[in-house]
């Protein structure tokens, strides 16, 4: 299919979905991808496992050992980048023009058939040790984390277990468990938007040859449970040493996914509470530019990867000498955006920034590929992405209300990490 | 070539690469136009020729705290009139903000391309028109400060400024851009507005201006907007503080919760010194992907989870900064003692023309980042316009592909010794 207005051609083939667009941009090319395949399909015991392996995928294949992978990149000035979450194992690329070829064969056979050499393994796992070790002083994660265990059920995908529990489970994984895992991968629901200095036709094939070596894989995402749980509890404070700053979470479990018809109201609901910029959300005019009590304050749309019930939640950093009354401002700040703030005036607004954003976003190879993926995993048709901004443009305060309803505001809990002055 | 826009009281003086260079004749403020029709999308940015190295004991951080400050309002654009300049720029799709460091500070937007003559109008409104008061002062410190605490809890910030404070005893890159605590809550509105007064001028910004534009409308605007202001009057207060020789070796420890972490720096020369392209071919060698020097002699080990090297490239001469943070157990002495090895090795034996080649294609790659949206060029051209010559946005490439193995092996020879290394250990306390 060939979309003219951005010069964007999508190529759909069995359960594969490319897209291609060439930008601005100079001798260079972005690749965002991803394949069905991740922790969400595996026991809580190995949730680990596409997390290490996605950092040793390129620690030795079947055709080619550890150096042999690496040199090649360096060579190319290239560099490749395995990630995984939820549903999904996701992969990244940049590279120059001549080598996009060369990256996608290179991505595919990792994903085919990387062994993860026990050596390799066990370094990464040295590694990942460590980096939780490090969490337990990392003041957003810590507080992070505790939100989604305030406000979900354990049996919930978005449920966050604690740091031991990682660190055990980190432990007990074996390569055995990684060679299952990347059973799991391949074909199945594969997306991946090309974009930079690129004959789109000429790079689509070369890329639809590679990823047709790949195995079936998984052919679709898993059913998910909804949240049913009410609020483990209403506040918890995680108190970290000599830490100058709190970083806050606060919000609620909403029960929508992406699919549903109101979940674009409730991202521009969020939006116009939390918007980034000075003047985009009410909180950053009120808590920020009026009060002063804190540097930035957003709500976001969070969780509703994979077709999961999500949650609203609002994040801050707060200085411990003003903590308690931040907290305090932010829970009235709400009440008077839900009493005063959705408004006509307040909406027009917002979808003035919401859709001039969105075309800036797009001006850029890797907003552009970012926003291929998405309408790919999301399976939306590639016109979505024109029509995306007359989608907002329709929406009503009505609508905006609307979605408010489904937001339990009073089920807010706090979630805090940080030094608080009262427990030193 | 194409031949330069003719638009009375602008004059071209010079195109370097795809980019040309303009002057507004009444006050000197300098115009930079990349054009690039590729998105309906165009950006601005101003930057101004002041930043920390600007600052003095009592006022540091004055110079970021003045960049919140200029969000406040000025004589067209300010909230009591209705008319916030963010607000108005928000509202129409603008990605908008503002940064401070050590030798400059840029106010941009990138915007759907036929919001950029307000862009203009707003950015030259606040030139020399900003309506900040001690209100402004009293409801923004506590944000500024905020943003302070926030760095605080970061191992890296932390260490990081303690070298920098450490390596630098008199040149004010001594102190960080955000500025000490105390300053940050004690600095008076006067001084910040005199600091306004000071460097707020037309002939002391830039205007860049990228993406999706007609060049003789927006020299047109350009001329509107900004040519209202005379050129400042008077000279421009001098820095004329020189960095003492270090004489030897300097330590510095910071105890806090978090993770272990060793910093090593070695002074450089400034970004415009003929060998700073070897010393960034260095910094690839030495850590940019899994090959690395580094990467194998500290993370493919586990003995650290990551490592970041830093060739800064200042207006003034500066530092070469490897920071590594360690797995637990790992002693920093053992890591300091790699990490010498891994230098001296170069000392000795150079480096491949495998590893040069590799490093001049990553280079390449990153360098192209560049040109990938209107914000990604401005943004590199403000960095190049702080460190003095933004015509090393083109030459800076070139000079990276005559970079020989000898030069790399040179540089690290005449750079990296020992008397002139600041050595910092992050010590977690839990």
């Amino acid at each position: 299919m060939e979309h003219e207005r951005m010069n964007i051609t999508e190529y759909e083939h069995g359960s594969m979905r490319l897209f291609a667009a060439r930008t601005g941009a100079k001798d260079l090319v972005t690749m965002q991808g991803s394949v069905l395949g991740g922790h969400y399909m595996l026991s809580r015991a190995l949730d680990m496992v596409p997390r290490l392996a996605s950092d040793v995928f390129d620690a030795g294949t079947k055709s080619r050992n550890k150096e042999a992978i690496r040199m090649a990149l360096s060579a190319r000035g290239a560099s490749m980048h395995f990630s995984s979450g939820g549903d999904r194992t996701y992969f990244s690329a940049t590279c120059l023009p001549e080598d996009v070829d060369f990256m996608a064969k290179l991505i595919a056979e990792c994903l085919r058939e990387a062994l993860f050499p026990t050596a390799e393994l066990s370094s990464q796992k040295k590694r990942t040790l460590a980096e939780l070790e490090e969490s337990k002083t990392k003041t957003r994660g810590l507080a992070s984390n505790e939100f989604f265990r305030l406000i979900y059920d354990r049996s919930h995908v978005n449920y966050v277990d604690t740091l031991p529990e990682y660190i055990a489970r980190t432990k007990k994984t074996e390569r055995k468990d990684l060679l299952s895992y990347q059973k799991l991968l391949g074909k199945g629901g594969l997306v991946c938007a090309i974009t930079g200095d690129i004959v789109p036709d000429v790079v689509l094939k070369k890329v639809e040859r590679a990823f047709a070596s790949l195995p079936g894989g998984t052919p679709v995402m898993t059913e998910k449970k909804q949240n049913t749980e009410k609020p483990r509890a209403k506040e918890s404070e995680i108190a970290v040493p000599d830490k100058a700053n709190i970083d806050v979470f606060m919000g609620a479990h909403v029960p929508l996914t992406y699919d549903s018809p109101e979940f674009l109201s409730f991202t521009v609901l969020t939006d116009m509470l939390g918007g980034r910029g000075l003047s985009g959300g009410h909180l950053m005019r009120t808590i920020r530019e009026r009060d002063g009590l804190t540097y930035g304050i957003y709500a976001s749309a969070v969780g509703f990867g994979g077709r999961a019930d999500g949650a609203l939640q609002v994040g801050a950093t707060f200085s411990p000498a003003t903590y308690q009354k931040a907290v305090e401002a932010t829970e009235k700040e709400i009440r008077v955006f839900l009493d005063k703030g959705i408004t006509e005036s307040a909406l027009q607004a917002k979808k003035g920034e919401m859709t001039g954003k969105y075309v800036v976003g797009l001006a850029t190879s890797g907003g552009l590929a970012g926003k291929l993926h998405t309408i790919g995993v999301r399976e939306k048709p590639l016109s979505y992405i024109d029509e995306y901004p007359s989608l907002i443009k329709a929406l009503s305060v009505r609508d905006i209300r609307n979605a408010a309803t489904l937001v339990p505001w009073d089920s807010f809990v706090v979630s805090a990490a940080g030094t608080f002055e009262n427990k030193k | 070539m194409k031949a330069p826009v003719n638009v009375p009281g602008i004059a071209f003086t010079q195109k370097a690469g795809t980019i040309e260079e303009y002057r507004l004749t009444k006050n000197g403020m300098r115009i930079l136009l990349a054009h690039d029709d590729s998105a309906p999308v165009a950006g601005a940015m101003v930057t101004y020729h002041v930043g920390s190295r600007n600052e003095s004991i009592g006022y540091t951080g004055a110079t970021h705290l003045l960049e919140h400050l200029m969000f406040k309002g000025a004589e067209k654009f300010h909230p009591k009139k209705g008319n916030s300049l963010d607000a108005v720029l928000e509202s129409r799709g603008a990605v908008m903000n503002a940064t401070t460091w050590l030798d400059r500070t840029n106010y941009y937007e990138v915007v759907p391309k036929d919001v950029l003559p307000l862009a203009l109008e707003i950015e030259a409104d606040r030139m020399r028109t900003a309506a900040f008061t001690e209100e402004d002062r009293e409801s923004e410190m506590p944000v500024v400060r905020n943003e302070f605490e926030r760095g605080e809890n970061l191992p890296i910030e932390a260490l990081d400024k303690a070298i920098w404070a450490t390596a630098f005893i008199a040149h004010p890159y001594h102190h960080p851009t955000i500025g000490w605590r105390s300053d940050i809550e004690g600095v008076s509105i006067e001084r910040l507005r005199q600091f306004y007064d000071d460097f707020y001028w037309p002939d002391n910004a830039t205007l860049s201006i990228a993406g999706n534009f007609d060049t003789q409308n927006v020299l047109r605007l350009v001329k509107k907007f900004f040519g209202v202001y005379e050129k400042k009057p008077g000279a421009y207060p001098a820095l004329y503080t020189e960095e003492p020789m270090q004489e030897g070796q300097r330590r510095v420890i910071v105890k806090r919760a978090g993770s272990p972490m060793l910093g090593m720096a070695h002074k450089i020369p400034d970004a415009r010194h003929a060998d700073i392209p070897a010393l960034m071919v260095l910094a690839t060698i030495l850590y940019d992907d899994k090959t690395s020097r580094l990467y194998k002699a500290f993370v493919d080990k586990a003995y650290a989870t990551g490592v970041s090297v830093f060739c800064n490239r200042f207006h003034d001469a500066s530092l070469f900064q490897t920071y590594i943070t360690l797995t637990p157990n790992m002693p920093h002495k053992k890591a300091e003692d790699i990490l010498l090895k891994e230098y001296y090795a170069i000392a000795e034996k150079g480096v491949t023309a495998k590893e040069l080649s590799a490093a001049k294609r990553s280079i390449r790659v990153s360098l192209s980042h560049r040109t990938d949206g209107p914000y990604a060029l401005l943004s590199a051209l403000n960095e190049e316009l702080a460190a003095g010559d933004w015509t090393q946005f083109f030459t800076f490439p070139e000079a990276i592909a005559k970079v020989t193995t000898k030069d790399v092996q040179r540089v690290v020879r005449t750079y990296f010794k020992e008397d002139q290394s600041t050595v910092g250990w992050f010590i977690p306390t839990i």
